[in-house]
């Protein structure tokens, strides 16, 4: 069993959540770490202001010193930097001063000296829980010293901003959660609320019963992507009610043109019956019998037939056909006929072969060749073309005539249609011929239709020379 | 000539076993599959006409034992449903000819000649006679009391076919597909016609009238007026 695809609010919310948590945590990720840069950065100037201010102070001391001011003077120097701290030693190692306070003797000795103090060359450590950041490097002695450099090593304590950090990052967290969550149902129920509108239409669908086939939506008032929806259904609905309203003729059709003979037969037989004939006159009345009979039973064949068509179990057995030989035989079959209505009947165009149903194919030529004899005025002529086109041959059977009003040209294929309403049940049959001509045509995958001028009438049918 | 008639529909089976009878055959009507698949088994029968859709043992079942036994009795279906499927399965099951329901009892009468002669050695004649109406078949003339007509070829074949099936009630149905290959039933009245210029041929100047029209089942050529 195929699995129900996921629904699209869940799809929906799901990815957008998940591309709105990205987007937070990288955007958290990001403003941590700039805090943290900040942070060194600032270390970093403490550092080197407390460098510089050494270097100034070194390149200035008067050389005869006491050693007493010298001090002071160097514990001046970390004053305003609250967590400053450095000790200064010489070349060789002895202790020139140190700020009181935390002890910075083994980083002195251990770590490398550095040309400059940069975001990248200053190193952080821990020490009895206290976090530091720092570095070592040599300074110029200036006058202090007979050696030519000092040692110094300059740490500060960043504790503070490693605190700050850490509550920030903590704060950050939290928000970031909250906003995931806060983005996830606004997409919940953004996604649902935008597809109000389907269920507004699948309710309106809901509304249209057989009886109400008429009904079709609107589609100016549905959003963009919907429009082309609510018009494939529109369409859809189009060609049920099209089709449902041509059955409902079709049976009361069936039902109207049974009803005739059925009546004719009754009363025919009740009256026959209503005293004693002679063997004659029953004779006479079992002969009309066999007529309606007839009829009946040919009709009921033309309608399963046009049944069959619907169904589409109309299946031609395609053989070659010589078109030009196919008119031939039945201009032969129709030629006495012809001849009595004093109708000539002709023949132009091309040779022309096609792949078809022959006895199909023969039905529906046979259909709109009797049609147009019948509607030729004495002395004159029916005119028959073939033409081939590069994927499709057309036959076109042309009759002088009164012309077809155009209000009837678009029905005459429809079944029973019949041009004068009031004309009733004549020699022509039921009204199906041209219904099931038009039923093999397209059963062939061609088409067919009618023109007429003031002068002819044409059927014209095209078959295709390949069928899909 | 013995047919079997295999049909449930007991009105059906009535009338034609009646209609049989009165064209001079001999019948035999069985009402269930199962009679029908005795009958045709064991009976000899020259003919078996076979409704498709009976409630026990079906038509095809019927038509298959049939062939299985080696049996070359011709069998003739009747069948109301007109589905190419149906009328496939029937004929490659090794039936000979079907008929779909309505039928004209005129057009199941041909149908049985036609296939009750298919069986016998077909007769070359070089001619035909009717009465003082000769046909040469090979040179394709005709001449009545001594005087030759002359004929369009369809006229002719149209001709032969009454000649050939004389005494025969063709219906139009039969003569179309006969003589133009027209296998369908046409709303116009050209057999009708065909059939009236024929006469003014061959039957207008002379005696006695050879063509007869059958009133509501078509036309037979004989010498005497049918019924």
């Amino acid at each position: 069993m195929k699995r129900r695809p996921l629904s699209l609010v869940v799809r929906l919310t799901v990815s957008i959540g998940a591309v709105i948590t990205a987007v937070l945590l990288t955007f958290g990720w990001m403003m941590e770490r700039s805090i943290n840069n900040h942070f060194v950065q600032q270390d970093v100037d403490e550092l080197n202001s407390v460098v510089q201010a050494l270097q100034y102070l070194l390149a200035t001391v008067p050389a005869d010193i006491p050693a007493d001011e010298l001090h002071q003077r160097l514990a001046s120097v970390v004053t305003g930097h609250r967590n400053a701290q450095y000790q200064i030693r010489t070349e060789s190692g002895s202790l020139i001063y140190s700020t009181p306070g935390f002890n910075l003797d083994t980083f002195a000795r251990t770590a490398r000296p550095v040309e400059n103090i940069t975001i990248d060359t200053v190193e952080s450590w821990n020490d009895h829980q206290e976090a530091f950041r720092g570095a070592v490097l040599w300074l110029e002695s200036g006058r202090l010293e007979d050696a030519s450099r000092l040692r110094l090593a300059v740490a500060t304590g960043i504790d503070f901003h490693l605190h700050y950090l850490d509550s920030f990052r903590s704060y950050l967290r939290i928000v970031t959660l909250f906003a995931c969550l806060i983005a996830l149902l606004a997409t919940w129920f953004a996604v649902y609320q935008g597809h109000a509108p389907i269920r507004r239409i699948s309710r309106e669908m809901r509304r249209i019963r057989s009886d109400q086939l008429h009904i079709r939506l609107e589609p100016q008032s549905v959003p963009a992507e919907l429009v082309e929806l609510t018009v494939s259904f529109n369409d859809m609905i189009g060609r049920l009610e099209d089709v449902f309203r041509r059955l409902s003729d079709f049976s009361g059709d069936i039902a109207h043109e049974l009803r005739t003979p059925i009546t004719n037969l009754r009363t025919q037989t009740e009256v026959a019956l209503t005293q004693a004939r002679s063997v004659e006159q029953y004779r006479e009345v079992l002969y009309s019998n066999l007529e309606e009979y007839d009829r009946m039973a040919k009709m009921v064949g033309d309608m399963l037939f046009l049944a069959q068509a619907d169904n589409q179990l109309l299946k031609p057995e395609l053989v070659d056909i010589d078109l030009q030989s196919e008119l031939r035989n039945l201009f032969d079959y129709f030629s006495a006929w012809a001849e009595e209505r004093q109708v000539l009947l002709e023949n132009a165009g091309e040779p022309v072969h096609v792949l078809g149903d022959q006895l199909m194919i023969r039905r529906a030529l046979s259909n709109l060749l009797s049609n147009a004899i019948r509607h030729t005025p004495e002395g004159e002529s029916v005119m028959t073309t073939l033409k081939a086109h590069s994927d499709s041959v057309r036959i076109r059977i042309k009759n002088p005539g009164p012309p077809i009003p155009e209000e009837h040209l678009n029905h005459i294929f429809e079944r029973f249609y019949r041009l004068d309403a009031s004309r009733q049940r004549s020699s022509e049959g039921a009204g199906l011929g041209l219904a099931i001509t038009k039923s093999i045509i397209e059963a062939h995958g061609g088409k067919i239709r009618a023109f007429s001028t003031t002068e002819a009438t044409t059927f014209e049918v095209q078959l295709p020379l390949k069928m899909e | 000539m013995k047919i079997l008639i295999v049909e449930d529909e007991v009105k059906t089976g009535d009338y034609i076993r009646q209609g049989l009878m009165e064209s001079g055959f001999v019948v035999d009507l069985a009402r269930t599959g199962l009679d029908g698949h005795h009958l045709a088994l064991t009976g000899s029968y020259d003919l078996i006409v076979l409704d498709v859709m009976l409630p026990d043992v079906d038509g095809w079942r019927i038509v298959q034992s049939l062939r299985e036994a080696r049996s070359t009795t011709p069998v003739l279906f009747l069948t109301a449903r007109d589905s190419v499927e149906d009328r496939v399965k029937g004929l490659e099951l090794g039936a000979d000819d079907y008929l779909v329901k309505p039928f004209a009892f005129s057009e199941l009468l041909a149908r049985v000649r036609t296939l009750l002669r298919r069986g016998a050695a077909p007769v070359f004649q070089d001619q035909l006679q009717v009465a003082d109406l000769v046909l040469d078949i090979p040179r394709r003339r005709a001449q009545r009391h001594g005087v030759r007509i002359n004929l369009t070829n369809k006229e002719f074949a149209l001709l032969e076919l009454l000649v050939r099936r004389q005494g025969e009630v063709l219906p139009r149905s039969l003569i179309a597909s006969q003589v133009w290959d027209m296998n369908f039933d046409s709303d116009t009245n050209v057999i009708d016609v065909a059939i009236r210029r024929l006469r003014a041929k061959i039957d207008d100047d002379f005696e006695p009238k050879l063509i007869h029209t059958v009133r509501g089942m078509g036309y037979m050529l004989d010498v005497t007026q049918p019924g």
